[in-house]
């Protein structure tokens, strides 16, 4: 125990996702009738989720990386609770991501510890040569328990990296220890998380010592930086100072998102990356802690946007962030989706809605949108069509901001006519307020949850004005 | 379908309507019934129910509305016609004036001599949640999700005020006209004067548009009866004929438009229409077109050739569409007063012009020319499907 296993694969890229809101933690106080609280945490807002985050955080490392995404061999993706408790999380995930449809894909779930988990499963893969390209993804979107303390600590966000065999960092050492001891509790029917012991007791008899065990085996020098877990944002110095003053990097992701669960270990590393050196991550949750080391030779690309990817976001007050977390739902009856998510509709159209698909007519390039109910070339009226991945960045034609919206929508919604990049055009919602937008402003697209319809997840593409570091033109072909 | 002069193989000899508005007291065959009774009564020389060959019901909404959806066969028996054939027609917002164009060719084909043509529509027996801002649950989960009504026409106002310099204070002037228009009629849901400040300062439902900029959501029936041109004098001595009609589709997603400064489906159906009628705009006397908010308005006497394209903005605000204008458009208050029950709305612009056209429309009433009058909807998802009727007092 406690001995260290060689890892050897490389990082060729990162990404990260923040969701869009902030919530004051002295808000969550005020709320419960305190004084007090400090610092923030990250909320996902009602088009966001852990699903969105991480095609965000995937598209960002894939982009950065410069590879198409039919040349990635597989995900795995790290998840404490994905969006579907049961259902189709990694071929939605591959479809949004416009992977190869025989890439492989996995899971890793139930606990804070699956970011590293997907970590190891992804190098493993990659160092048995069974992929050359592999894409971890770590996202959470933690809903903690009403009147818990977790609510001043449970945020949200997504990291992507890409393996291979070669690149600028490299993994290197790992040691993991368990303990069959629980940390944070959530039962099967239950839908927030919760937790179960005294402070105290979880500090020292559950916390540091996993914590310490894995991250002394390790070998580190006073230049190493290293990325702590923090569940409550005091563990993380806690834990700092038993392994001896040492260099801790993850405290800025930490402090602008809160506690993202499965995706803090590499989220706290990931602006480190860009500078060479040895870093270690500690990730833990489950029971579990593990320690990997990471040697980086030259900057990461991607590193260098990574805190201006996490930054920013609006602030939100308490009973809002409720709200987009789904903890305070209104009385009475919303509008049904026309379609229901299990009508042979979802399985004509899924594909496509996800990975932004349109139809090219073999005639005369008009691009038909979507594919499945256009059988006939609006522009020659010819039948025969290659299907291809849109752009997703282009311009606004034309658009508008409704106000009035009945339940489940939330007003103020745009509502956009798209120029893409391609010269194909199409209809789409905005994922802001509207107050951004003007004709001919550069806007990409991002997957956001469009409906929770019936209980099930929809997914489609909005609008967002472009920001600089996105601007970036997709290659061709995809 | 090309004839030197107008059509007129067909008559309008009877047209009535109930008052437009919330009409909560009323069932959908209540409605129906008066609206039935209206026009039975407007016959100059009477009718015999016995007379009524054939009907065509328009009724938009069907099924997921209501009992409604069946009304080619509720209707007949609420109106006292059991027996009679009768067929439900739906093509979205021009459902009525397309039910008139079916009932025309169902005369002119010679297979009936006298057909009823009756729009009916409820909409306000649900909220305005379950009804019409369903609709942006409705169509396709991702492209058409959030599309509530003014989402159809409010990226064409944003559009034109970006190309031609289109104001709100332009858009306004249409709802002020409409208003002091509706306010002559007495079957308008709104029969009050508004002006330009209070539209301006209305909440915003759809940017750019406020509430002011929208139709209301009304209850509402009207009915015409139509009979061949050669037997017109055994109902009416002063029938209004049927001149031409055209119909028009597009492409049904709003990112299908070939821009979003006009409605190709409007230009498409007009200009089979004016064919048909042998006639060009500046020959209409006057036109009851498709004004669901205001910018429609202004898109549509651009669409039908009242104005230049991207003029229309400034002929309003001018007057040119006021009665007393160069061309007056929705005397009756248009759907922004009178109000928009869908399958009522295309029969009771009709009856509008039937009244212009026979000098009964009272303080409306324009100064007749030339003797034509205009009638067009426009409507469905991405505005794909248009229909016009041209009517005219002239004899062939």
């Amino acid at each position: 125990m406690s001995t260290p296993r060689e890892c050897h694969s490389a990082v060729l890229s990162i990404g990260v996702a923040a969701p869009t809101l902030r919530l004051h933690v002295a808000q969550v106080a005020a709320g419960w009738g305190r004084a007090g609280g400090r610092g923030q945490v990250a909320v996902c807002g009602p088009s966001e989720d852990a699903l969105t985050l991480a095609w965000l955080a995937a598209r960002r490392a894939i982009t950065a990386a410069g590879i198409l995404p039919e040349e990635i061999g597989g995900v795995w993706w790290g998840c404490t609770r994905p969006p579907f408790a049961e259902g189709p999380n990694l071929s939605f995930l591959s479809a949004a991501l416009r992977l190869h449809p025989q890439s492989e894909a996995a899971l890793l779930s139930g606990s804070p510890h699956a970011g590293i988990d997907a970590l190891l499963a992804a190098a493993d893969a990659v160092i048995s040569g069974r992929v050359s390209t592999a894409l971890v993804v770590a996202s959470d979107s933690l809903l903690p328990a009403l009147g818990s303390g977790l609510e001043a600590a449970s945020g949200a966000g997504a990291v992507a990296v890409l393996l291979a065999a070669e690149g600028p960092a490299t993994l290197g050492q790992v040691t993991t220890e368990w303990s069959p001891v629980l940390d944070r509790y959530r039962g099967d029917l239950e839908t927030e998380t919760r937790e179960v012991y005294d402070g105290r007791l979880f500090r020292e008899q559950v916390f540091l010592p996993l914590c310490q065990t894995v991250g002394s085996s390790l070998s580190a020098d006073p230049s190493t930086r290293w990325s702590l877990p923090d569940p409550d944002g005091r563990l993380g110095r806690t834990l700092g100072e038993r392994l001896g003053s040492i260099k801790v990097v993850s405290s800025a992701a930490r402090s602008e998102l809160g506690d993202t669960g499965a995706a803090a270990p590499l989220l706290g590393l990931a602006a480190a990356l860009g500078e060479p050196g040895n870093l270690i991550a500690l990730g833990f949750g489950g029971g579990r802690a593990t320690a990997l080391s990471i040697q980086v030779s030259s900057p990461v690309p991607g590193s260098s946007v990574v805190q201006q990817h996490l930054s920013g976001g609006q602030e939100v007050t308490y009973t809002e962030a409720l709200r987009c977390r789904g903890q305070l739902v209104a009385s009475g009856e919303t509008v049904e989706m026309a379609v229901p998510p299990g009508s042979a509709m979802f399985v004509r159209g899924s594909h496509e809605m996800l990975a932004l698909l349109g139809a090219r007519c073999l005639a005369c390039a008009t691009v038909n949108t979507p594919p499945n109910v256009h059988p006939t070339c609006i522009g020659c009226g010819a039948i025969e069509f290659e299907i291809i991945p849109l752009p997703l960045h282009g311009t606004v034609q034309t658009f508008v901001v409704n106000q009035t919206m009945p339940a489940p929508f939330v007003a103020p919604l745009p509502l956009l006519v798209l120029d893409l990049e391609d010269g194909s055009r199409i209809s789409c919602q905005g994922a802001s307020d509207g107050s951004d937008l003007y004709i001919g402003v550069p806007v990409e697209l991002q997957l956001r949850r469009y409906a929770l319809e019936r209980g099930v997840p929809i997914y489609g593409y909005a609008a967002l004005v472009a920001t600089a570091s996105d601007n970036s033109s997709e290659r061709p072909s995809t | 379908m090309k004839t030197p002069g107008p059509w007129n193989k067909v008559a309008v000899v009877g047209a009535g309507m109930i008052r437009f508005g919330e009409l909560f007291d009323q069932s959908y065959e209540q409605m129906a019934a008066g609206a039935w009774r209206a026009c039975r009564e407007s016959v100059d020389l009477g009718l015999d129910p016995s007379q009524v060959e054939a009907m065509f019901v328009a009724t938009q909404r069907g099924t997921l509305w209501g009992q409604e959806g069946i009304g080619g066969n509720t209707v007949p028996s609420a109106i006292g016609l059991s027996g009679v054939p009768c067929t439900r027609i739906e093509n979205a917002c021009p459902t009525g004036s397309d039910a008139f164009r079916v009932g025309a060719m169902a005369v002119a084909s010679g297979v009936h001599d006298v057909v009823l043509v009756i729009g009916v529509e409820k909409m306000r027996d649900k909220s305005a949640e379950e009804g019409l801002l369903a609709r942006a649950a409705g169509g396709h989960p991702i492209y058409t999700r959030g599309e509530s009504a003014p989402v159809l026409f409010a990226p064409f106002a944003t559009r034109h005020m970006h190309e031609y310099g289109t104001t709100k204070e332009m858009l306004a002037s249409v709802a002020v006209k409409n208003h002091y228009n509706g306010a002559r009629d007495p079957f308008a849901h709104f029969q009050n004067e508004i002006t330009v400040d209070q539209v301006l300062a209305a909440p915003e439902v759809c940017s750019p548009l406020g509430l002011l900029d929208c139709c209301p959501q009304t209850d509402g029936a009207a009915a015409v009866l139509l009979v061949s041109a050669e037997r017109a004098q055994e109902f009416t001595d002063s029938p209004v004929y049927v001149a031409g009609f055209g119909v028009a589709t597009d492409h049904p997603y709003l990112h299908e438009k070939q821009d979003y400064l006009g409605l190709l489906a409007s230009r498409l159906a007009s200009a089979r229409a004016y064919e048909m009628a042998g006639i060009v705009p500046k020959q209409l006397d006057c036109a009851e077109v498709h004004d669901c908010f205001t910018i429609t308005e202004i898109l549509d006497i651009e669409d039908l050739g009242f104005c230049e394209k991207g003029s229309g903005g400034a002929f309003s605000a001018a007057g040119e569409t006021a009665i007393g204008g160069s061309m007056p458009v929705n005397t009756s208050g248009g759907l922004l007063a009178k109000g928009h029950p869908i399958g009522a709305t295309g029969i009771a612009q009709i009856i509008e012009l039937w009244w212009q056209l026979r000098e009964q429309a009272g303080p409306r009433q324009v100064a007749l020319k030339n003797g034509y009058a205009l009638q067009h909807n426009v409507g469905g998802r991405g505005s794909g499907v248009s229909v016009v009727n041209i009517l005219t007092r002239n004899a062939k």
